[in-house]
């Protein structure tokens, strides 16, 4: 059944993580993503000043645009977070080992399945990015890499999961979800 | 493209991003107030008749997803709320497996809160995580404790 009535007398913690998961600190991945738009931000840079805005480039400058380097970089990234999982994800090591100790412990802590997904996210768009500018589409990279901004930006600065949040019109769409009726 | 276009671009980016998260954060939570003339069924909430599942006063039915950073809060919120009312109950359904309902609904994120009264009828939509005073002033309007706005 897909519903769980409750009438507020439970004796579990509803914002416990679920059985076999850790729940973690929202900071970690908040921070992850300051980081993330910092780089995408520095890749649009690169992207409009480089070889990846204009038509008809060799293999060779392709894969050399320093641009193309950094976003490949970005996207490894983001398949670490996807394929590992938040809790292992690299910029959650440097939050952990840095920042953390220096902030007051966290007044809640949070599922790492939905930051998971939204490093799933990031990974698809950065990758559309990266096939794009192996194709030599001009400005494809830059696109995906502001359209990764967006979302990276909208996490770091106003805690808002872009991905997470309209997660419901990709189930309507009949994208994601497993639909039983 | 020289670097001070491009460095223009990123400000551009920089800026409607900003824009776009103060417009998010304006309207998040805050509470729809309707006028009472749709009557949510449990059958659309893809509950069984015999389930009773609807509160004797009031009803916070909670739409949640299986990826959502704010539905444990909102749960918590709604819980929380529920159980200071008596005749009050708080529902979560998950629409993960459920687009009949998420269409139904015309969900665009999650959570979604509806409120309804206590013949069933919407008193209220919250979109995003509730904000506590757009929460009590929808639950009023749905206990009718609105004071003149009394339909009798």
């Amino acid at each position: 059944m897909a519903t769980t009535p409750s009438n507020g007398s439970g004796t579990t913690n509803p914002l416990a993580a679920k059985p076999g998961t850790t729940g973690i600190d929202p900071r970690g991945p908040r921070f992850g993503a300051v980081i993330t738009f910092i780089l995408l931000g520095i890749d649009v840079i690169l992207g409009l000043t480089g070889p990846s805005v204009e038509s008809g480039t060799t293999w060779a400058v392709r894969i050399t645009d320093p641009a193309f380097i950094l976003l490949l970089v970005i996207t490894l990234v983001f398949a670490w977070g996807t394929f590992a999982g938040i809790a292992r994800h690299p910029y959650g090591l440097i939050f952990r080992t840095f920042i953390r100790p220096r902030l007051s412990a966290p007044t809640e802590l949070e599922d790492p399945i939905p930051p998971t997904f939204a490093q799933l996210i990031g990974f698809l768009v950065s990758s559309v990015g990266i096939v794009l500018a192996l194709l030599g589409v001009p400005y494809g990279l830059v696109v995906a890499a502001a359209f990764a901004f967006v979302a990276a930006f909208l996490n770091g600065v106003f805690g808002y999961c872009l991905g997470c949040q309209i997660y419901v019109l990709l189930v309507r769409a009949g994208i994601l979800g497993r639909a039983r009726a | 493209m020289d670097a001070l276009t491009a460095g223009l671009a990123l400000v551009g980016l920089v800026a409607l991003t900003t824009v776009a998260g103060l417009l998010i954060r304006a309207r998040e939570g805050r509470a729809k107030l309707l006028a009472n003339t749709v009557r949510v069924t449990p059958e659309d909430l893809g509950l069984r008749r015999g389930d009773l599942p609807f509160g004797s006063s009031a009803t916070l039915v909670q739409f949640s997803s299986e990826f959502c950073t704010k539905c444990p809060a909102t749960r918590v919120l709604l819980t929380t709320k529920a159980a200071e009312h008596p005749g009050v109950r708080h529902l979560d359904i998950d629409v993960t497996n459920r687009p009949d309902i998420a269409n139904r609904f015309n969900l665009m994120q999650t959570p979604t809160t509806l409120v309804l009264d206590e013949a069933g009828m919407l008193a209220a939509r919250i979109g995003g995580a509730p904000r506590p005073e757009a929460l009590a002033r929808a639950l009023d309007t749905a206990l009718r404790r609105d004071h003149g706005n009394y339909t009798i």
